[in-house]
């Protein structure tokens, strides 16, 4: 589960991230394509600068001869730092110092193409073909800086930077939006698990935004689920005390009726029916006790081997007069995290219940043995008995409180109707299930299965 | 006869009861909620307190938790069906026993006997019982640990004395339910082993160490003191 809470907060960066990364993708793109129309402008603005200063510099080579020339683009260079050359068709230097720079751009121009344009190192070469007076042809090659110099590892390191920054801005917001979620989260789980007075922290019910009022919600929904449960508790217990002291004082009275009057066989049949009555209300409040299930129910390590054995013997001596007995079949010791009392009522109850309709002299069949269903072990515990089974459409039903197959009424086979359900909540609090079908050719096998416990150890049941 | 105290708030149900015991030797005196029951119990005009741990008033388990801040009297506690964590926690807190309600009559009477007998029998064995520094006198019903009296009940005082009387040897939970509670262990009794752990802390607060050992499966053994951890 916290793999999934992860993945929200993983994915709420990334998306945040990649936004962040984009838009600024795109706006460094958007910025040069439209800084391109600049870059032709200032080419032109350039080029028509290197032209006229190009025309005066062949205006003294001319007139005055190369020295002049040389002279002229001596004092352009000196006044405002532009180095310029200035080259006979052929390449040859005319005027101009460390003219050997410029090779690689005029050597790039043709016939057709009169201008040339190059960037290098933080500055920008321009050569243009010029003609002279007397139709003679020149080439005049200029440079001029354009900035600063940048290099590939600044470029790498500022990109860096901005990604780390970034990263960190996405992060914090990452956390300021998922960490409420994350600890409503943790308190919503706490209440599941019964902590009723578990609510989410005041400074959170604080905020103002949206996750605030999920927050104040959550903590109304959590008063009012307490507000329930206790009620319910408290009319639990009312109902176990109210319907129970009746039962006492007759039990009373039915003890002194038996002292004044000697035994009669209808104080036994009100003594039965007395204890069943509080055995009745034991079960229904046990139902709404497990179905309730706020508190954590105390489990142990529990020797289920044992716990069987111990059950099918006296399910044994209960057979014995009606000549009939419960074979039990296992294999090594099985183990399983439980309640021993609750596993040991629910295990017995429907080894009640085969007990009350198993017919003819075959045995009930017991048999406990774990399996393995990838990805964790099981133990699963199968009750058989050898009665008329249940209908199809019934066999769900069986499980249900109060619920008898309705033929079975006239049979009065005693019995509350109750034991499997008992039996069903206390397997699914164990993290079990429960099922019932039909065997072959007659008869009703009951199949538990409990999660193994994986480490085998000794037994705990008793001290 | 025995004057024996019930703190019930069922009236009916005490005189029903107190009609039932008289026949049986008892002289039954009902209190109907907690504080009126509390100053009754300290009255020290009974053998045996049967309480109610559903009270009206004042819980049973605080009632019993300020007797036994100032008496060693026993107490029967009479306890909901299933409400498990109420008997363990009004053992823990020195109840003697417990029978689930609604009770047979004849169940409460045995009951009732068994610890009356406890606590009255003046030991025909009147021999001392020493091991290592545990003196256990069943004549006086007193145990000294290195000459210092220790305070306890009068179950856990029989519970020492059947671990003593068999130092050195395991005595199984059967045995022990049977002689110190006066009945049969039941599935899932754990009465035997609250008194044992109650036992226990009070022995480990006199720095007697750890001297009664759970023995899986089986019972409990009091060792010597060079054999305790």
């Amino acid at each position: 589960m916290t793999t999934r809470i992860h993945s929200l907060f993983l994915k709420i960066f990334l998306w945040f991230w990649a936004t962040v990364i984009v838009t600024a993708i795109s706006l460094v793109a958007a910025f040069a394509i439209l800084s391109g129309n600049g870059v032709s402008q200032s080419h032109a603005i350039l080029t028509e600068t290197a032209r006229q200063s190009g025309a005066m510099a062949i205006e003294e080579v001319e007139l005055h001869g190369a020295p002049a020339a040389s002279a002229y683009l001596g004092r352009l260079e000196d006044r405002i730092h532009l180095q310029a050359c200035l080259f006979d068709i052929s390449g040859n230097v005319i005027a101009g110092s460390n003219c050997a720079a410029f090779s690689e751009t005029i050597s790039r121009l043709t016939a057709t193409h009169t201008s040339e344009v190059s960037w290098r190192h933080g500055s920008t070469r321009i050569a243009v073909r010029l003609p002279g007076r007397n139709g003679a042809a020149y080439v005049y090659a200029t440079s001029v800086p354009t900035g600063p110099p940048i290099s590939r590892v600044a470029i790498v390191r500022q990109w860096c930077i901005a990604l780390l920054v970034s990263g960190f801005i996405c992060y914090l917001l990452t956390r300021y939006l998922t960490a409420p979620i994350l600890r409503l989260r943790e308190a919503s789980q706490h209440l599941a698990a019964g902590e009723l007075s578990t609510r989410a922290s005041a400074e959170m019910e604080r905020r103002h935004d949206e996750l605030g009022s999920l927050v104040r919600d959550f903590n109304t929904m959590a008063d009012r689920i307490e507000e329930l449960i206790s009620r319910q508790r408290q009319l639990i217990s009312d109902v176990s005390h109210e319907l129970r002291s009746p039962l006492a004082r007759l039990n009373v009275a039915l003890d002194i009726g038996r002292q004044r009057k000697g035994d009669d066989p209808a104080f036994d049949q009100m003594e039965q029916d007395i204890e069943s009555m509080n055995e009745m209300i034991g079960r229904l409040l046990s139902i709404a006790r497990l179905d309730a299930s706020t508190t954590p129910v105390a489990m142990t390590e529990v020797n289920l081997s044992e716990l069987v054995s111990r059950i099918v013997r006296s399910a044994q001596f209960e057979l014995q007069p009606r000549g009939n007995t419960v074979r039990l079949t296992m294999s090594g010791q099985c183990f399983v995290q439980a309640n021993a009392e609750l596993l040991h009522g629910a295990i017995e109850n429907v080894m009640r219940n085969a007990i009350r309709y198993t017919e003819g002299d075959n045995p009930i069949e017991v048999n406990l043995r774990s399996r393995e269903f990838a990805p964790s072990r099981f133990i699963r515990l199968a009750i058989r008995d050898h009665g008329s089974g249940v209908p199809e459409s019934e066999l769900l039903n069986i499980f249900q409180p109060f619920y008898r197959v309705a033929e079975d009424r006239d049979r009065h086979t005693g019995g509350t109707g109750l034991g499997l359900a008992i039996a069903e909540r206390v397997v699914r609090i164990h993290g079990g299930t429960i099922h019932a079908r039909n065997a072959a050719p007659h008869g009703l096998e009951v199949e538990i299965l409990l999660p193994q416990l994986s480490r085998m150890g000794e037994s705990a049941l008793l001290p | 006869m025995d004057r024996v105290l019930i703190v019930d708030d069922d009236v009916e149900l005490c005189r029903l009861l107190a009609e039932r015991l008289s026949t049986e030797g008892f002289s039954l005196e009902a209190a109907h909620d907690g504080p009126r029951g509390l100053s009754r119990a300290l009255s020290q005009e009974h053998a045996l307190v049967i309480l109610d741990l559903m009270l009206p008033g004042m819980n049973g388990l605080d009632l019993l938790r300020n007797l036994r801040s100032q008496s060693s009297m026993p107490v029967l506690m009479l306890t909901a069906r299933g409400e498990d964590v109420d008997r363990i926690l009004g053992l823990e807190l020195g109840a003697d026993d417990y029978l689930p309600k609604p009770f047979n009559p004849r169940e409460l009477i045995a009951r009732a006997r068994a610890i009356l007998r406890r606590s009255e029998r003046v030991s025909d064995t009147s021999d001392v019982l020493i091991v290592d520094d545990v003196r256990l006198d069943p004549a006086a019903r007193e145990v000294l640990i290195d000459g210092i009296p220790l305070d306890i009940t009068s179950v856990e005082f029989s519970l020492l004395e059947a671990l003593l009387r068999n130092a050195g040897h395991v005595v199984t939970r059967e045995h022990l339910t049977q002689t110190v509670l006066g009945h049969k262990l039941g599935t899932f009794d754990r009465v035997i082993d609250v008194h044992v752990s109650n036992l226990r802390k009070k022995l480990s607060r006199v720095h007697a160490g750890e001297r009664i050992k759970a023995i899986r499966g089986s019972g409990y053994q009091f060792v010597a003191r060079s054999e305790a951890k």
